[in-house]
């Protein structure tokens, strides 16, 4: 029969752990107080639950009381076929054993035995879905014949705990799982996450959220998602195109510059995607991104400065390259294609010296080679080929280039024009030496007249205005900038020196004759010594004498130019002291010209004055 | 001109030089030394003639002519074994090792500077 006042404690003890279960969200806590309430109500002292574990293998002693600690949470037992437990999961209902001593359908584990277990309920608990869980056992140490309401109570208090135990577990893998989420979106610093409502405003902001863009959690949650877009992209509503997008398209790139708190910009790559219930109604948008600035940053500092090569390249008038570090491929600039006529596939691996001269090769390729072995600045001067044939001297620098650790990455090479360079070069060197030979022999020239005049015993006067002589010589020489004088001009150069008197006596008449350098020197002071000696006994001397100049072009019978000048003085008393002087004049004219200009000279002192006929080779 | 060295009695001298009054100053050095001078010649064709003409002893050329330079006459004299001297008004002589190892004289030249050079470019 059963005892009315037994029925409402346990109706008592149900109810106290329906609402016990309610409170507690910790499963080890639940199933211990409901160990307790049922060793309680049936007066057993001792009871515990176990739980199916290793895919159905073992049973672990999940919780109990009046069980030693080396069993409640420490003993798994296997799942053998001879336990009463695994056939009270199998068969889905309670199994009673009132005497372990009698029992001869199922074996008993040894430690129960020797805990003195007697007698045994095991009652097997489902979770919703009749999935097993494990048992509730309950264990007596005395016989016991478990009556009709006993195995009710027990089957009614496992029907309610498979319930409690699913909701707490549940609870328990979706703090797991929550708090895996919280770990990583908590430490992904690297990573701007952060979510927002359907309006879009910030519910939740990460520590990476605040590390890329600033704002503390407190500042950003209730902002709209609007606050971290540049103000320019806020205008273009950028901010509610891209939740437009994820909503229609369920997510969104968003790759664009940022602000931060303190109005700098971050570039962030990143995506919004949206957040859906169950039943599909927005809950609001994920927002994920990388700080990318830095590699931003350097990429298109890197553009910019290859923007600039380019540029540079294009302008300048020098050729330049690019080679990687074995100096094989190359990027040039279009200066070298335009000016050799190489296409870019015939300048690589080498090709490039095809068009250096053949005489600079083996130079080139010398230099060149030790500059990479050695990993120096190489500087040769070579000539190149241009597409008409033509070569052209260069300057040829090639510097290498290396990265932060000191690795060669590259070379930098550059090749200027320098023909016009060699050429002045090489004019000015041939000017230098001629200008040296010129005065030198200047000073053999003066210090031979020195000697034929002072050294003899001659007036100083004579050697000073044939010095004078001279030097209007090459005075004309320097003006002319053409290394020739023109006969005309040297002869009125030497005239106007001596000659103040009435130009009207005088008369100069010749074509243009250019004569060289070396042929100057001697011609001049050729007409000096004439016009001195005029103006001492002949023509320029007397009221009444004339003078005539005259000069002419001739060809000699092999067809050789010739110039003939004829100095003709007329109206001049000649004095006798005049007919015998043979100085420096007489042998300049007589001698000196046949010598050094292969001149044919006539020197005639006639009735009324000197006649002279100089008839020289032209160049 | 007491110091003035004599020992180039008897030698025969050629001497290459275009300006007249300078290749007459010479020749009357060398001849006050007692040399006889063969010469002296202008330019390269006239002393290539006169080196075929008869035996030298030495040599004194001007590096610079009217419009060539003497390193022809050089090269025969050095075939024929005759010691020489530059005369110039060129800093430089001609990349040519021989030509360098050749005494030089810079113009203006001296008398005793010349006479003492000549000497020694032979054997007394």
């Amino acid at each position: 029969m059963p005892d009315y006042e037994q029925m409402m404690k346990r109706q008592q003890v149900l109810a106290d752990f329906g609402e016990f279960a309610l409170r507690s969200e910790d499963l080890h806590e639940v199933l211990t107080e409901a160990c307790r309430l049922v060793a309680e109500a049936l007066g057993t002292d001792r009871a515990k639950v176990l739980e199916i574990q290793q895919g159905g293998r073992c049973l672990f002693v999940r919780a109990g009381v009046g069980w030693a600690p080396d069993v409640v949470g420490q003993m798994r037992l296997p799942m053998s076929e001879h336990s009463s437990e695994t056939f009270a999961i199998e068969e889905g209902k309670p199994v009673i054993t009132q005497d372990i001593g009698k029992e001869e359908r199922f074996e008993v584990p040894e430690f129960m035995k020797k805990a003195g277990v007697v007698a045994l309920v095991n009652v097997p608990i489902f979770v919703p879905g009749r999935k097993a869980y494990g048992l509730l056992q309950v264990d007596a140490t005395e016989p016991r014949d478990f009556a009709q309401e006993d195995i009710a109570f027990l089957r009614t208090y496992a029907t309610i705990l498979g319930p409690v135990i699913d909701r707490l577990q549940k609870v328990s893998s979706l703090r797991a799982t929550e708090e895996r989420f919280r770990l990583v979106v908590e430490n992904a610093r690297d990573y701007a996450i952060f979510t927002t409502d359907p309006e879009d405003r910030i519910t939740d902001w990460y520590a990476g959220a605040e590390a890329v863009f600033g704002w503390s959690a407190e500042e950003a949650i209730g902002q709209p998602s609007a606050i971290i877009f540049t103000s320019e992209d806020r205008e273009a509503g950028a901010d509610e195109k891209e939740t437009e997008t994820a909503r229609r398209e369920g997510s969104a790139p968003n790759v664009r510059w940022h602000l931060r708190k303190d109005s700098s910009r971050v570039f962030i790559e990143g995506m919004t995607t949206t957040l859906r219930a169950a039943d599909g109604s927005l809950r609001g948008f994920l927002k994920i991104g990388q700080d990318v600035t830095g590699r931003r940053k350097a990429d298109e500092a890197l553009r910019e400065s290859e923007e600039r090569f380019r540029a540079l390249a294009c302008l300048v008038p020098v050729v330049l390259w690019r080679s990687d570090a074995s100096g094989m491929q190359i990027s040039s600039n279009q200066l070298w294609l335009d000016y050799t006529g190489q296409s870019l596939e015939q300048s690589q691996s080498g090709g490039w010296l095809d068009a250096i001269h053949r005489d600079d090769q083996a130079m080139t390729r010398e230099v060149f080679r030790t500059g990479h072995a050695e990993r120096r600045i190489v500087e040769v001067q070579l000539r190149i080929r241009g597409q008409d044939g033509s070569y052209r001297w260069f300057l040829v620098r090639q510097t290498p280039i290396t990265d932060a650790q000191g690795r060669l990455v590259e070379w930098f090479g550059a090749a200027m024009d320098i023909e016009e360079l060699r050429g002045s070069q090489a004019r000015q060197e041939v000017l230098v030496k001629e200008l040296q030979h010129r005065s030198r022999n200047l000073l053999g020239v003066v210090t031979s007249l020195a000697n034929r005049t002072v050294g003899q015993g001659g007036p100083v006067e004579s050697f000073t205005t044939r010095l004078k002589a001279l030097s209007r010589a090459q005075a004309l020489l320097s003006q002319s900038g053409s290394d020739t004088a023109e006969v005309g001009a040297l002869v009125d150069a030497q005239l106007a020196a001596h000659a103040d008197s009435a130009p009207k006596r005088i008369t100069i008449s010749g074509p243009r004759v250019q004569l060289s350098s070396e042929q100057v020197q001697n011609f001049a002071l050729a007409l000096h010594e004439l016009a001195t000696n005029a103006l001492k006994y002949g023509a320029l001397k007397g009221e009444t004498g004339r003078l005539s100049v005259t000069w002419e072009r001739l060809r000699d019978e092999n067809g050789g130019k010739r110039l003939a000048l004829s100095w003709i003085e007329s109206g001049v008393d000649v004095q006798p002291e005049q007919v015998t002087r043979r100085g420096y004049g007489r042998e300049l004219i007589e001698r000196a010209l046949t010598y050094a200009l292969q001149a044919r000279t006539e020197f005639e002192l006639a009735a009324d004055g000197v006649r002279c006929r100089i008839e020289m080779p032209l160049a | 001109m007491a110091d003035r060295p004599t020992s180039l009695a008897g030698r025969r001298v050629l001497v290459v030089e275009d300006e007249y009054f300078i290749a007459m100053d010479m020749e009357y050095w060398l001849q006050e030394a007692g040399a006889e001078v063969a010469g002296p010649v202008p330019d390269t064709e006239q002393a290539l003639a006169l080196i075929e003409a008869g035996p030298l002893d030495a040599a004194v050329l001007d590096v610079n002519l009217m419009s060539e330079t003497v390193y022809a006459v050089a090269d025969r004299l050095k075939e024929r074994g005759v010691p020489y001297l530059f005369v110039t008004g060129e800093v430089q002589i001609a990349d040519c090792s021989d030509y360098r190892s050749r005494p030089k004289l810079e113009k203006p030249i001296l008398d005793t500077e010349l006479l003492r050079a000549v000497g020694k470019l032979m054997p007394s």
